[in-house]
């Protein structure tokens, strides 16, 4: 049995707070509320829980003082707890990987500059640029994220990467967020009548219809998730050697994991993913059942060849 | 709970102000809270108590009581203990609070807890959404961040085999986190894909090394799949009106961009890994066409001829 979660992230808190009071005397409640995510009940418990801990001995001169006094929190006989606790690795590698996500992306300013400068010399050897976010932003986001918040439609020119076609669509925009180094827009699609997501540098240009829509206040759960579909393609395809990466990079079923190939099946959107994948591998991957993607694959080669014929 | 945190409460003021190691046994009898009577109830409450702290990141060590090293007990180092204050501004922590809300590892929002240990949320923290995600494998990328920022040696197994390198710099980029290192006895510069990385383990000795003079991690990760190799040639490649706007986008600023008027664009490209940028001009299917040089477009054409 380990001590809970909750128990953790109480004494996480206490640690954090009990700091900024010490060194910030007269503190007032709502303040400190506010800082470390307080109700006002919650703190008063805390501050009661500090009040009957201390030092060995445990009497009246050991124990730690901690009261509200109009409004302002009190805390004495607490030294030992004035410094904020270090960072763990986690928690300095989330805060100034975040901060440098942001400042790569174009969206931070001075204040964040400071502030990352700042943690690299609290968290960092000094002399190289040890931790690097590289995220720059596509031109459309500023102005599709301004859209989803403002509740604007925007009409725009995309192309699918799966299959390559080309739709003028009006979206209304939910969020626009960027996972495993692309940047999408989530929205409800009026000419599809449906939820989609799309890939933001797939978008070649955005302009406002100049209608409106209600933005929806709770936030939109930012992932990509492959869900399958009935229009899906499958294949079965033998790897061979090098070829093996595939299993790793996409989501695949392996069937047979042999000491010189590797057989796999995998439902693709469009059978253009599975030719373009196919014609990639060349000799060391080969179609072992699956019509329609044979058949993609063969037409994409005679295309590229006849071009350059 | 209450009685839990109360407890941990009074083991930490303990450790902190008894500066030298303590043993459990002195601990149970001295601290309130403890269970003096049953053995093993102390023990798994003490072990657990322990386990919590180390994770909220106090470094409570086991050392040797006196020099004869006949028993053990428990301290905490001062100069291990605390933040060193990096003296942010109210308006630096507003700046960080709205990055901390805008940036996720694998879904979860990360650096609230950091927030409040370099003195709390400044601004709120609702009704945001998540606008950035830095992948999965947090746990594995942090590992390696202690083992970057403290320099400590870093084992771990990769593609099947166990390398021991010296961590220089962890760099994001195209959606994958990098560790840029090298090995104990060679000094050439590597870089591994840390999602591809198992069974980390970190060096007990901080500054176990220097980095190289003038390395940049930052430069030492690849753009494009087909920077890496020893020999560039210059490719020249037509992209169609229709794909190349994402060709461009694509290429960024490291090709040279000549636009015809149809609409189509002629682009100059450096390419090292001749086989990667193959695979990726496949992805133009037949509205990109390589001109130049002759023997790599024969080896295109031989490319997709085969299969």
């Amino acid at each position: 049995m380990t001590n809970s979660p909750k128990t953790a992230g109480r004494i996480n808190r206490l640690l954090a707070m009990l700091p900024w009071v010490i060194g910030n005397p007269a503190s007032s409640v709502s303040e400190v509320c506010e800082r470390f995510g307080y109700t006002r009940s919650e703190l008063i418990r805390d501050l009661n829980t500090v009040f009957v801990c201390g030092l060995p001995g445990y009497g009246p001169g050991d124990l730690m003082d901690a009261s509200i006094d109009d409004d302002e929190i009190v805390v004495e006989m607490a030294d030992y707890f004035s410094r904020p606790l270090r960072l763990t690795a986690p928690e300095a590698l989330g805060i100034l990987a975040s901060g440098k996500a942001v400042q790569s992306a174009g969206s931070g300013g001075e204040a964040l500059d400071r502030a990352i400068a700042k943690l690299e010399r609290m968290l960092l050897p000094e002399g190289t640029d040890a931790v690097v976010v590289d995220l720059p932003e596509p031109e459309l986001v500023g102005e599709l994220r301004a859209a989803a918040i403002e509740g604007r439609v925007i009409q725009i020119d995309h192309t699918s990467v799966a299959s390559g076609e080309r739709k003028i669509r009006d979206i209304e925009p939910w969020a626009v967020y960027t996972t495993l180094g692309n940047w999408y827009v989530s929205a409800y699609c009026r000419s599809a009548n449906a939820e989609r997501v799309f890939r933001i540098d797939r978008i070649r240009n955005a302009m406002p219809t100049g209608d409106r829509f209600t933005p929806d206040p709770t936030p939109h759960e930012a992932a990509i998730r492959y869900t399958p579909g009935d229009d899906d393609v499958h294949v079965t395809i033998r790897l061979l050697g090098e070829a093996r990466w595939v299993a790793e990079y996409y989501p695949v079923d392996v069937i047979n994991d042999g000491p010189d190939a590797m057989t796999i099946r995998m439902s693709v959107g469009d059978a253009a993913v599975a030719a373009r994948l196919m014609i990639r591998l060349g000799e060391t991957a080969e179609i072992v059942d699956g019509s329609e993607a044979a058949t993609a694959t063969a037409d994409l080669r005679s295309r590229i060849l006849e071009r350059y014929s | 709970m209450q009685k839990v945190i109360e407890r941990i409460l009074n083991l930490l003021a303990y450790l902190l102000t008894v500066e030298r190691p303590v043993t459990a046994d002195q601990i149970r009898n001295t601290v309130a809270g403890y269970d003096r009577d049953n053995d093993s109830a102390f023990h798994r409450t003490f072990e657990r108590d322990k386990d919590l702290l180390r994770r909220l990141g106090i470094p409570i060590e086991r050392e040797a009581t006196d020099v004869f090293e006949v028993e053990f007990g428990y301290v905490v180092h001062d100069d291990q203990y605390g933040l060193q204050d990096p003296g942010l501004t109210d308006e630096e922590r507003t700046a960080l609070s709205l990055a901390v809300q805008a940036v996720g590892f694998g879904g979860r929002p990360s650096g609230q807890e950091a927030l409040m240990k370099l003195g709390g949320i400044v601004g709120s923290l609702e009704g945001t959404q998540l606008g950035a995600d830095l992948g999965e494998r947090a746990d594995t990328v942090a590992e390696a961040f202690g083992a970057v920022s403290e320099r400590r040696m870093l084992t771990f197994t990769y593609r099947g085999r166990s390398r021991r390198i010296r961590p220089y710099g962890l760099v994001h980029r195209r959606g994958h986190w990098y560790l840029v290192g090298s090995g104990t006895g060679a000094d050439e510069v590597r870089v591994y894909r840390l999602d591809r990385a198992t069974d980390l383990e970190i060096g007990d000795r901080a500054g176990a090394f220097i980095p190289p003079d003038n390395l940049n991690p930052a430069d030492e990760v690849l753009h494009h799949p087909w920077d890496a190799g020893d020999r560039t040639e210059t490719a020249t490649v037509v992209f169609d009106e229709e794909v190349a706007w994402i060709a461009e986008r694509e290429l960024g600023s490291r090709a040279t961009i000549t636009r015809h008027n149809d609409g189509s664009i002629e682009a100059e490209i450096d390419v090292a890994a001749p086989a990667a940028f193959l695979g990726w001009l496949v992805g133009f299917e037949d509205k990109a066409e390589l001109t130049s040089p002759r023997e790599l477009r024969r080896r295109f054409v031989s490319y997709v001829e085969a299969g």
